[in-house]
């Protein structure tokens, strides 16, 4: 779906720190949402957690910068890291150009997929929240 | 929220208050100068790569990773820093990016034009003069629960060390560096033909950043803070943090937003050509060719370079400017094509033997 000129795909779910997930099969692929990308701007570096290190819904696990600002990066799902997206580590615009795509982020085995996905935001969850930010954001300027 | 108006603080500590206060939760405005000087990478730098370290190394130069970003610089007594830290739940202050830059920025700013000098804040997220220099870096990130903000009031400012520290692939490109953050990189000093009193300074900077946050309670470096940094210190020197790996070169120096430096080296079948060019906007706005390559006729060779001056750093816009010039001139360069010097600009890095 569509929310003010963002996207946010029906299939993903979403957390407040702006990321998503994306149950494939055992594993769970997680990113950043296109509505927090456009916010950053050009992303120019990601550092990802190690393959096989624990990661906890809500917790830092990452981070990445744009503009010479250093964000976090959220886990969505508990779980260990399976897999990242090293192609991001030597094009990190790709987040920018593909947010739910070629810029995924982090893969994880989930531990407790089944309680952590009751927290998180679809439908019109989502849209209440991602307009309640937009708000926000526009307040600021 | 708290005002550290701490003064000059010896080496790291200056740089090591921020993220102590952060991890503790802390809001505050910390204003700061290092009493000696240091060299500062940012977050995802990697020093090797960034830093000459040898040269550091034989003049008692420490360096830092800082946990904010932006690229490396070197930081001394004539900069006065202004480090803010807000909780990211604090409804007064901007969570947004681009509105923590635009409107934290406003104190120096004004600080600025107290002084005499209309400064404002760029797009690129650094402060620039009227005439386009630019007169303060700034950068950010979260720490902790936190969100922080720094940047620095540039009284004076050391070029030739700044040069000197930063790894460079030859003395060309250092010299090349150092002409343009002399043209492009301004300080109270040089706009107002001397440096003002750092008191006044700072406190006009309080002052201006009390109209933002209001009334701001000074307070003291405690030991609770003195051990969080200290705490700190031993991670932020550890030579697991400080020679973090990054995946990606740096392909130039950056000298304000928007303008970098770069280096291009390629072995043509004719010989080895370097470039180094100034790059604004994706455009180059000087360059400078060099190598072991035939090229006639010879003083040729500078008007190839002023006919790439305003050229598009794109492949195809430089490799037919080049081609152009070689027929309008007939240029014989054996063993030198346009396509080879198109490669040496476009494929640049700054170090060449990676």
């Amino acid at each position: 779906m569509e929310i003010d000129g963002y996207q946010f795909p029906d299939d993903l779910y979403y957390d407040k720190e702006h990321y998503w997930c994306r149950v494939e099969g055992d594993a769970v692929v997680m990113g950043t949402t296109d509505f927090a990308q456009k916010m950053a701007g050009e992303i120019v570096y990601v550092q990802f957690p190690l393959v096989g290190k624990s990661v906890t819904q809500g917790k830092p696990c990452g981070a990445l910068e744009s503009g010479k600002w250093v964000g976090r990066i959220y886990a969505v799902v508990s779980g260990k890291v399976v897999e990242v997206n090293e192609e991001l580590e030597d094009n990190p615009e790709l987040v920018n150009q593909g947010p739910y795509d070629r810029g995924w982020m982090i893969k994880v085995e989930p531990s407790n997929l089944e309680e952590d996905l009751k927290s998180l935001m679809q439908g019109d969850d989502l849209v209440q929240f991602v307009k309640s930010e937009i708000i926000r954001v526009a307040a600021e300027k | 929220m708290y005002l550290f108006n701490v003064g000059k603080l010896s080496g790291q500590q200056s740089m090591l208050i921020f993220p102590a206060l952060a991890t503790m939760g802390v809001e505050a405005l910390i204003i700061v100068s290092p009493k000696v000087p240091l060299a500062s990478i940012g977050y995802f730098q990697d020093a090797e790569r960034e830093i000459d370290l040898s040269f550091c190394r034989e003049h008692g130069i420490p360096f830092m990773r800082r946990e904010v970003g932006g690229g490396a610089t070197y930081l001394d007594e004539n900069q006065i820093f202004y480090q803010l830290i807000w909780r990211r739940s604090n409804p007064r202050l901007p969570i947004q990016m681009r509105q923590i830059f635009e409107q934290l920025s406003i104190p120096a700013c004004e600080t600025y034009r107290k002084f005499g000098i209309e400064a404002s804040f760029r797009e690129e997220n650094d402060i620039v003069t009227r005439g386009g220099k630019k007169i303060a870096g700034e950068g950010g990130g979260d720490i902790g629960d936190c969100m922080v903000f720094v940047g620095g009031i540039l009284l004076d400012f050391d070029y030739e060390t700044m040069a000197k520290i930063l790894k460079v692939p030859d003395e060309k490109f250092r010299d090349k560096l150092y002409k343009s953050m002399e043209e492009n990189l301004t300080t109270m000093k040089r706009e107002l033909g001397k440096v003002p009193p750092r008191e006044e300074v700072v406190r006009t900077l309080i002052r201006e950043y009390e109209k933002l946050l209001g009334r701001l309670q000074p307070a003291e470096m405690d030991n609770r803070l003195v051990e969080r940094m200290r705490t700190l210190e031993k991670r932020f020197t550890s030579d697991q943090f400080l020679y973090k790996k990054t995946p990606r070169k740096p392909k130039g120096v950056k000298i304000k937003g928007g303008l970098e430096i770069r280096y291009g080296i390629h072995k043509a079948k004719g010989g080895v050509i370097r470039t180094v060019e100034e790059v604004e906007r994706k455009s180059i706005n000087k360059i400078g060719i060099s190598g072991d390559f035939q090229f006639y006729p010879k003083e040729d060779l500078a008007s190839l370079e002023l006919e790439l001056r305003r050229t598009e750093f794109e492949e195809e816009k430089v490799c037919n400017k080049i081609q152009q010039f070689y027929e309008a001139h007939r240029i014989q360069a054996p063993g030198v094509m346009p396509e080879d010097f198109t490669t040496a600009i476009l494929q640049s890095q700054r170090d060449p033997s990676e």
